[in-house]
């Protein structure tokens, strides 16, 4: 994984000023077996139940599903044809390729999203960010052999996700119902309509002619799809909950929040 | 006669103490309970662990249950799923039993996996009693917080599991369990005692609640704190996601990892510790509505589903999910749990089921017994005050009390896991 190697070293000295600076905690006195009631050094609230987490939890949970049962239906094929095609396609994809390959992969069609990055960061009027992802390319397509490697992110200039649907929401759409793709996923008609949009535009660019070459070679549409999927580390089953459905929605939701406000 | 007996009763406390690992001697660098039980073990305080490709490793599903005794709507959990990480040749064999609501391929399960699969056991993790998987697909009663029936249905599970490997070999079998989960280990070991069907022979808990009332009342207690910013429009999720929002806006980018993590927490947008007890609380409030809307459900029992209505893989869920989200362990216990173990073991008081349910009902088995061992943090926030005592009391040297770590966040600490694997080395 892509890890900023500045961040990574010394994450407990990091968590040593976490708990300094924004939750300092001192430990009381401890009992006679050596208990140290952590809970002793937390305020709780006068009443006896304000049902806070409640309050918070009901409406976080209420997202506007109107077409829920097609969505569940699609969810549940979505499922099966994860489990029974699409993940042992991957496995099998992954076993045959060569870590260095799969990388390589992975960063060429990551290189070739960076154009819709880039689109959509400039129609956010997003001056630094536009310039930082056309660092990216550049390196990236030259360096980096047409994206083969990805030596921007050595470099500091680090990925940036932006999407038509992000823009829409960036000037103000709102997400309109849930919906669920098929094979896709998770989205909303705002998101859905973005990712037409994003996808006309691709075919449109036609960066690195890769769009001309997929119409008339399915196998590179393949190719991309195993490592979309092979880079979502999502499986089904994996929240163990019967309220998984409801789950992702809210977890969808709250993302696409904060990926449009960012 | 006298002297000699005051003598003995003054050396008694000496006699019942358990290893106290110094705050001196630990240098697990989280003070913070409420981080340490959130974030773990930091990675570069942490000892190194296989990569999950270096694992000979399979998921397995048993069908305990028929298809047809589960609604539509549980198409996802009709049969019970486990991983097993296998060695090559003979081995002793480890079953890591989750902890409250979690299932067999959680975060936890998966570290001490890696930890004991490292060391050469074969390696089987099991999902919790409590969790969504095993109420639906291996539960008996379906309604899980009775110790002793948990631990028979997981009992099951276990000689299911030996018996769905015939050609694995296996030296011994032991037992490991962490949080609730240790609590089972004790009591499927007491049953293990009685039916020498599988002979366990070392039984491992980690950070156990002691009294089950105490620890449960105290996870409920934790979505009570006192969260600054909350108001009539603005809930402590909202507050949450706000202050995300700043913190990825001033990074310039949106990324979730440990060190991105460690930076929120240490930049100004970090959370009070009342904020991160309230994070803590909700995870387990939202694995209760799991457990209570699923045991109400297969059971019929109407207080979430109604009686007799019809499920399918297409039914909206959220009315029953806000519903079940209303209700805390507390409740679960008082509408679900007292009432059936009430019609089925003729039980009587909550007092008499907590003693039932806890360690107290296995001090005799626990005492003196050299196979089976605790390690346990003086700053967990499951235990209360007395309880630490009591397992001094009834364990001595077996067990060994460490200055930090939260609830359970200092397994991939060096010297837990070093003392960890020194119990089950012959």
């Amino acid at each position: 994984m892509t890890k900023p190697l500045h961040l990574a070293a010394g994450t407990s000295l990091l968590w040593l000023a976490a708990s300094a600076t924004a939750a300092p905690y001192q430990a009381p006195e401890a009992d006679s077996d050596g208990f140290t009631r952590p809970l002793s050094t937390l305020r709780f609230n006068p009443y006896l139940d304000q049902q806070e987490f409640e309050r918070a939890s009901l409406e976080a949970l209420d997202i506007y599903d109107p077409w829920t049962g097609v969505n569940r239906r699609i969810y549940q094929f979505n499922q099966r044809f994860d489990e029974w095609v699409y993940m042992p396609a991957v496995n099998g994809f992954r076993y045959v390729t060569p870590d260095i390959a799969e990388q390589g992969v992975t960063n060429f069609f990551s290189n070739l999203g960076d154009i819709g990055n880039l689109l959509n960061s400039a129609l956010q009027l997003k001056g630094q960010r536009s310039m930082e992802i056309t660092a990216r390319l550049l390196i990236n397509t030259t360096i980096g052999v047409f994206g083969l490697w990805d030596p921007a992110t050595l470099m500091g200039a680090a990925k940036h996700s932006e999407d038509f649907g992000q823009t829409l929401g960036h000037y103000g759409v709102g997400s309109g119902p849930y919906l669920v793709l098929p094979i896709l996923g998770p989205s909303n008609l705002r998101d859905a309509s973005g990712t037409l949009v994003d996808f006309g535009t691709s075919q449109a660019v036609n960066f690195l002619n890769v769009a001309t070459a997929s119409s008339r070679n399915p196998a590179i549409t393949g190719v991309r799809a195993l490592d979309a999927r092979s880079n979502t580390a999502f499986q089904y089953g994996q929240t163990n909950s019967p309220f998984e459905y409801e789950k992702i929605r809210f977890v969808y939701d709250a993302a696409r929040k904060i990926q449009i406000k960012d | 006669m006298k002297p000699l007996l005051l003598c003995c009763l003054a050396l008694l406390p000496l006699l019942a103490h358990g290893k106290r690992i110094a705050v001196e001697d630990y240098a697990y660098p989280v003070t913070n309970p409420f981080i340490a039980t959130i974030a773990g073990t930091p990675s570069d305080a942490a000892i190194t662990l296989p990569d999950a490709r270096d694992i000979e490793q399979n998921d397995y599903a048993l069908a305990l249950k028929k298809r047809s005794e589960l609604p539509g709507v549980f198409y996802q959990g009709t049969t019970l799923k486990y991983r097993l990480a296998e060695q090559e040749g003979r081995a002793p064999l480890l079953f890591i039993i989750a902890g409250t609501g979690a299932h067999y391929a959680s975060g936890k399960n998966e570290l001490l996996k890696k930890l004991f699969y490292q060391a050469g056991f074969h390696v089987v993790q099991l999902s919790s009693p409590t969790s969504w998987d095993f109420i639906s697909a291996a539960s008996r009663s379906a309604t899980p917080g009775y110790s002793p029936d948990d631990a028979d249905d997981l009992y099951r599970v276990m000689q299911a599991v030996l018996a769905n490997h015939p050609k694995l070999k296996v030296a011994s079998v032991n037992l490991a369990g962490y949080s609730l989960g240790g609590l089972h280990a004790a009591f499927v070991g007491a049953l293990d005692k009685q039916r020498r069907a599988l002979n366990i022979q070392r039984v491992l808990m980690l950070n156990p609640p002691v009294n089950l009332y105490t620890s449960v009342r105290n996870l409920d207690r934790l979505v009570q704190t006192q969260v600054p910013g909350v108001s009539n429009q603005q809930t402590f999720i909202d507050g949450l996601m706000q202050r995300l929002t700043r913190f990825f806006e001033q990074q310039g980018r949106i990324e979730v990892n440990e060190a991105m993590l460690a930076a929120f927490q240490s930049s100004p947008e970090g959370l009070s510790n009342e904020e991160l007890a309230m994070l803590i609380g909700s995870a387990f409030r939202f694995t209760v509505a799991d457990m209570v809307y699923t045991a109400d459900l297969l059971n019929q029992r109407g207080l979430i589903t109604p009686k007799d209505y019809p499920l399918g893989f297409d039914s909206d869920l959220a009315p029953f999910m806000k519903r079940a989200m209303m209700c805390d362990f507390d409740c679960y216990i008082a509408q679900q749990l007292i009432p059936w173990w009430r019609a089925k073991h003729q039980g009587g008081s909550l007092v008499q089921m907590m003693n039932q349910v806890s360690l107290y009902a296995l001090e005799d088995y626990l005492r003196d017994n050299p196979n089976i061992a605790v390690m346990h943090n003086a700053d967990d926030v499951i235990l209360g005050p007395g309880d630490l005592g009591w397992l001094e009391r009834t364990f001595g040297e077996r067990l060994t009390l460490y200055p930090r770590g939260g609830h359970c966040g200092n397994y991939a600490y060096p010297k837990n896991a070093h003392d960890m694997l020194e119990f089950f080395h012959d």
